[in-house]
C-alpha cells in the first residue's frame, strides 16, 4: 500500500502503474465478483422455486421454512444484498483504482469486510426463512443481520472513499461521479430507513412510505447509478472513442440524483393521495435524465455499435442493459402515474420493476463488467478462457431477464384487467389464469441461474489457469 | 466536476430533498394520527387488537402472508345521495282521507315542493282533494299556499328551461319509504336536497356511495386509509394480489369470498373461524382452485395436553380431527379482526338502505 501524495507533481511521480493498481484489487474484487455470482445463482434458484409455488401450491408444501411468503423475500434479498450490492462494491473498487490510478487502500481489510458482509447476508437469509423477516420490502433482513451488514458496509465504503481521495489521476471521470454518489447514497438511505423502521418505529403507514422510499432509492439511484458507471466506462472504452459530451453527462447525472429519489412510491394506496401523485410525476420526469444519459452513450458508440457487438462480450451485456434501462424507465413513466399506476397496482406488473432493475439493468451491466474484470485480475487478459461460456452466460442471462420481465408483465396485465372489473372471476382469472405467464417467469429464473453458473465455471477456469501460470494460488 | 466533496455535497442535497418530501413530510402529516371515535358508541376505530389477534399479526408477518395479500381496498369515486326516511308533518300536512274512514293518508305539501325542487327530472302533480275536505277551513289555506308554490316552481322551471315529464312524479317517489331521493351526485346537490326536505318537515339523511371494483367485489365498504393502520407495527400493507385483499376479511359477507359459501347456522363468528382454520389447514378444501399454500404445520394431529387443547377441528374428507396450535388460532383471530365497515371522517360510510315496509302512500292525483 503506497499512499500517493496529494499534490499533483508528487502524485505524478508516485502514480502506480495500471498493473500495480490492478494487482491491489485482486483479492477484494475477485472475492466480491465470486461471491456476488454465487449469490446470483443461489437467489435465482430460490426465485425459481418460489415462482413454481405461485401456480403449483403443493410444491414444497408443509414446511414453514420454504413457504412462498418466506422463500420469495429470501430470494429477493439474496439477489439485492448478496448479488447486486456485492457486485456493485467490487465494480466500485475496481473503477476507483483503475480510473483514479491508485492502489486500493487496505485490500485485506476490504476482503475481511466483504467476508462479514457475506456472513451478514447469510444470517439475514436464514433469518427470513426462519420467520424473522421485518415485513418491509427490500429491508426484510432482521435487525441482527442488518446491523452487521451496515457495519461491514461502513468499512467497505470508508476504504473505497479513502482510496478515491488518494487517487493520483485528479480528473474525476463520469463513472466515478456515479460511483461516488452510489457509495454515499447507500449508507444514508440504509441508516435512515433502518433507524426509522427498526429503531424508532415510526407510526402507521409512515413505515410503508419509508420502506418504499428506501427500496426505490436503492434501485433507482444506488444500483442504476452503479450500472451507469459501468456503462459510461465500457462503452467509450470498447468503441475506443471519447465520450460524446461531458456536459450532457453532467446534466444527466445531477437530474438523476435530484429526481431519482422521488420515484417509486406511486404503488402505495392507503396513504395521502399527494404521495403517489408526487412520485408519479417524478416517474415521468425521470425519463429526461435517462434519455439524456443513454443518448450520450449512443452518440459515443454510434457507428461502431455493430462492430463492437461482434468483437466484445462486455459490450453486448452493457448494450442490452442500456436498452433495458431505457425501456424500464419508459414503462415506469407510463405505468407509474395516474390511471396507469392505478390499473397495474397490486399486480405482478408493478412488482416486476424490482426484478427488471436488479437482474436486468444492473445485473446485465455488472455481469458484463465482471466478464472483463475477472480475466484482467486472474490471467491478465481481456477475455475469460472459454468464449462459449461467455456466449452462454450472455444469452442465458438476456433470455432469462426478458422472460421474467415479459412473464410478470403479462401476468400483471391480466390481473389488472380482472381487477378493474368487479364482475370478473378473481380466483379463476387473476390467480389460476396467469399460470402460463408465471411458467415463463420460472423458465426465466432458470435461465438467469444458468447464466450465473456459466460465469462461475468460466471464473473457475480462469482461476485454474492463473494458478497454473503463477505461484499456485490467488494472492 | 473534479472535486469529490462537491459531488458528495450535491448528492447530499439531492437526497435531503427527497428525504424531506417523502419521509419527513408524511411523518409530520400522519405521525400524530389517532384512532377516531365511532359515532353513537364509546368505541374507536381502529381499536387496539386483543392479545390473541396481536400475536396473530406476528404470525402473519412471519409466514409472509403479505407477500400475496394486500390489506388496502381502493375506491375510484366518492359520491353522495339523499335518502327520505320520514315524510314528517308540519302546518301544511293534511290528512286526505275522509274523517271516520279509518285510514290515514297524510300529505306534506311542502315536502312535495321540496322534492320537486331537488329533482328537476320528475314531474309534480297537483293533489286531488275530495270536495268535502277542500271546503274545510283548515285545509283551504294550505291548498291555496300549495297552489301558489306550484305556480312559483313553474315560473322558475320556465326560466331555467326545465321541462318536467308527466310520467314519473315526485308524488310517486314519496310513496315508499325510505327512498333514495338522489343517487350518486355531488356533495352540494345532496346536501341541498337534505336541507330542503328537512326544512319542509320531512326527514332525510345523506347517503355516501363508495364506488370502485374492489368495493363492488365486497372486499370492503370503503377505501383503506392511513388511519386504519395506526395500531399496526410493522405495517403490512402488501403490494401484490396473488390472493384476495384481506383488509376487511372479518366483516366480509360469505358470498363475497373468492370461493362463495353460506352460513349454515346462526353462530356466525364460530362458523367463520372454523372456515378460516380449515382454509389454513388446506386451502383446497374450501376453494378447490386456490393457490394458497397450506399451513398444516400450524396444526397438531395428536391431541395436545388438555389445558392447551381448545376445540378440535373437523376437517372435511377426514374422520380424524386435527388440533389447531396457538399460532393458527392467533392468525385466525387476527384475520377476523380485519374490518373496514366503520366510517372515518376521511372515509365515511353509510349503512345500505333497508327495504322499507310500505307506508301509507300519499295521495295520487
Amino acid at each position: 500500500m503506497t499512499a500517493p501524495q496529494t499534490s499533483p507533481p508528487a502524485a505524478c511521480a508516485t502514480a502506480p502503474s495500471a498493473v500495480a493498481a490492478e494487482a491491489s484489487c485482486r483479492l477484494p474484487v475477485l472475492f466480491f465478483a465470486f461471491s456476488s455470482a454465487t449469490w446470483l445463482l443461489f437467489g435465482a434458484v430460490l426465485a425459481l422455486l418460489s415462482s413454481i409455488q405461485l401456480y403449483q401450491p403443493t410444491f414444497m408444501e408443509g414446511c414453514p421454512w420454504v413457504t412462498y411468503g418466506r422463500l420469495r423475500p429470501a430470494a429477493v434479498n439474496s439477489l439485492v444484498y448478496g448479488f447486486a450490492l456485492q457486485a456493485a462494491f467490487g465494480l466500485a473498487l475496481w473503477l476507483i483504482a483503475r480510473l483514479g490510478r491508485v492502489e486500493l487502500t487496505n485490500p485485506l481489510g476490504l476482503f475481511i469486510a466483504g467476508k462479514f458482509w457475506n456472513l451478514a447476508v447469510t444470517v439475514g437469509v436464514i433469518g427470513i426463512l426462519a420467520g424473522d423477516a421485518t415485513g418491509f420490502d427490500l429491508l426484510e433482513f432482521p435487525l441482527y443481520a442488518a446491523l452487521p451488514l451496515f457495519a461491514s458496509y461502513a468499512c467497505i465504503g470508508a476504504w473505497a472513499l479513502i482510496t478515491l481521495k488518494a487517487r493520483t489521476e485528479r480528473t474525476l471521470y463520469v463513472s466515478l461521479w456515479f460511483v461516488l454518489a452510489s457509495l454515499l447514497w447507500f449508507p444514508w438511505i440504509l441508516s435512515s430507513a433502518q433507524g426509522l423502521l427498526l429503531g424508532w418505529r415510526v407510526p402507521g403507514v409512515v413505515q410503508a412510505i419509508v420502506a418504499g422510499w428506501f427500496g426505490n432509492n436503492l434501485l433507482q439511484v444506488v444500483l442504476i447509478g452503479m450500472a451507469l458507471a459501468v456503462m459510461f466506462y465500457f462503452v467509450p472504452k470498447v468503441v475506443a472513442r471519447p465520450l460524446h459530451s461531458q456536459s450532457l453527462a453532467q446534466n444527466g447525472f445531477w437530474l438523476l440524483l435530484l429526481i431519482g429519489g422521488w420515484t417509486g412510491l406511486s404503488q402505495l394506496s392507503a396513504v395521502p393521495a399527494w404521495i403517489p401523485a408526487v412520485s408519479g410525476a417524478a416517474n415521468v420526469l425521470l425519463v429526461v435524465p435517462v434519455v439524456v444519459l443513454t443518448y450520450n452513450l449512443y452518440r459515443t458508440a454510434d457507428g461502431g455499435i455493430a462492430e463492437a457487438w461482434k468483437r466484445s462480450g462486455v459490450f453486448r451485456f452493457v448494450t442490452v442493459a442500456v436498452v433495458l434501462l431505457l425501456l424500464v424507465t419508459l414503462r415506469n413513466a407510463v405505468f407509474g402515474i395516474g390511471p396507469g399506476a392505478r390499473y397495474t397496482q397490486f399486480t405482478y406488473f408493478a412488482g416486476a420493476r424490482t426484478d427488471i432493475m436488479v437482474l436486468g439493468v444492473f445485473g446485465l451491466a455488472a455481469l458484463g463488467a465482471l466478464h472483463y474484470i475477472v480475466p484482467r485480475l486472474t490471467v491478465a487478459q481481456d477475455e475469460l478462457p472459454s468464449e462459449g461460456l461467455v456466449d452462454l452466460a450472455f444469452w442465458a442471462s438476456v433470455v432469462g431477464v426478458v422472460s421474467v420481465a415479459i412473464g410478470y408483465s403479462f401476468a400483471g396485465l391480466t390481473q389488472a384487467a380482472v381487477g378493474a372489473m368487479a364482475d370478473r372471476n378473481f380466483l379463476g382469472e387473476a390467480v389460476t389464469g396467469v399460470a402460463g405467464h408465471l411458467k415463463l417467469v420460472t423458465f426465466g429464473y432458470g435461465a438467469i441461474g444458468i447464466g450465473a453458473l456459466a460465469f462461475l465455471v468460466n471464473f473457475a477456469l480462469a482461476l485454474r489457469r492463473c494458478c497454473a501460470a503463477c505461484c499456485g494460488g490467488v494472492r | 466536476m473534479n472535486h469529490g466533496p462537491l459531488i458528495a455535497a450535491g448528492a447530499f442535497v439531492s437526497l435531503a430533498c427527497s428525504w424531506a418530501a417523502l419521509v419527513m413530510a408524511p411523518q409530520v402529516q400522519l405521525g400524530s394520527l389517532a384512532p377516531a371515535p365511532i359515532p353513537n358508541t364509546s368505541d374507536v376505530h381502529p381499536a387496539n387488537r386483543p392479545g390473541l389477534a396481536a400475536q396473530g399479526a406476528e404470525v402473519y408477518r412471519s409466514l409472509g402472508c403479505y407477500q400475496c395479500h394486500t390489506r388496502q381496498v381502493r375506491q375510484d369515486a366518492l359520491l353522495y345521495g339523499a335518502r327520505l326516511v320520514d315524510r314528517g308533518s308540519n302546518a301544511s300536512t293534511i290528512n286526505l282521507e275522509l274523517p271516520g274512514s279509518g285510514r290515514t293518508n297524510l300529505v306534506n305539501f311542502n315536502l312535495l315542493i321540496a322534492l320537486a325542487k331537488s329533482r328537476a327530472d320528475l314531474g309534480i302533480t297537483p293533489v286531488a282533494v275530495p270536495a268535502v275536505l277542500a271546503a274545510d277551513t283548515n285545509v283551504a289555506p294550505v291548498l291555496k299556499e300549495f297552489a301558489a308554490e306550484l305556480k312559483l316552481l313553474k315560473q322558475f322551471d320556465n326560466k331555467a328551461q326545465i321541462v318536467r315529464p308527466t310520467s314519473k312524479t315526485v308524488n310517486d317517489l314519496a310513496a315508499t319509504l325510505p327512498v333514495e331521493v338522489l343517487e350518486r351526485t355531488g356533495p352540494d346537490e345532496a346536501e341541498r336536497a337534505v336541507k330542503l326536505i328537512n326544512d319542509a318537515g320531512g326527514k332525510a339523511e345523506l347517503v355516501i356511495y363508495n364506488l370502485g371494483p374492489d368495493i363492488e367485489r365486497g372486499w370492503g365498504a370503503r377505501r383503506s386509509v392511513a388511519r386504519d393502520f395506526v395500531n399496526d407495527s410493522p405495517v403490512l400493507l402488501g403490494s401484490l394480489r396473488a390472493g384476495p385483499d384481506l383488509a376487511c376479511l372479518g366483516s366480509r359477507a360469505p358470498e363475497k369470498f373468492a370461493a362463495p359459501w353460506k352460513f349454515a347456522s346462526t353462530n356466525l363468528a364460530s362458523e367463520m373461524e372454523q372456515r378460516l382454520l380449515i382454509h389454513l389447514y388446506n386451502p383446497r378444501l374450501v376453494a378447490p382452485a386456490s393457490t394458497c399454500p397450506s399451513a398444516k404445520y400450524l396444526f397438531a394431529t395428536k391431541q395436545p395436553e388438555q389445558r392447551f387443547a381448545g376445540e378440535p377441528l373437523q376437517v372435511p374428507g377426514s374422520d380424524k380431527p386435527v388440533y389447531p396450535r396457538h399460532d393458527a388460532r392467533a392468525l385466525v383471530a387476527y384475520l377476523l379482526d380485519q374490518r373496514l365497515d366503520v366510517g372515518l371522517p376521511e372515509a365515511p360510510v353509510t349503512k345500505p338502505s333497508v327495504p322499507a315496509k310500505i307506508a301509507a302512500a300519499p295521495a295520487k292525483p
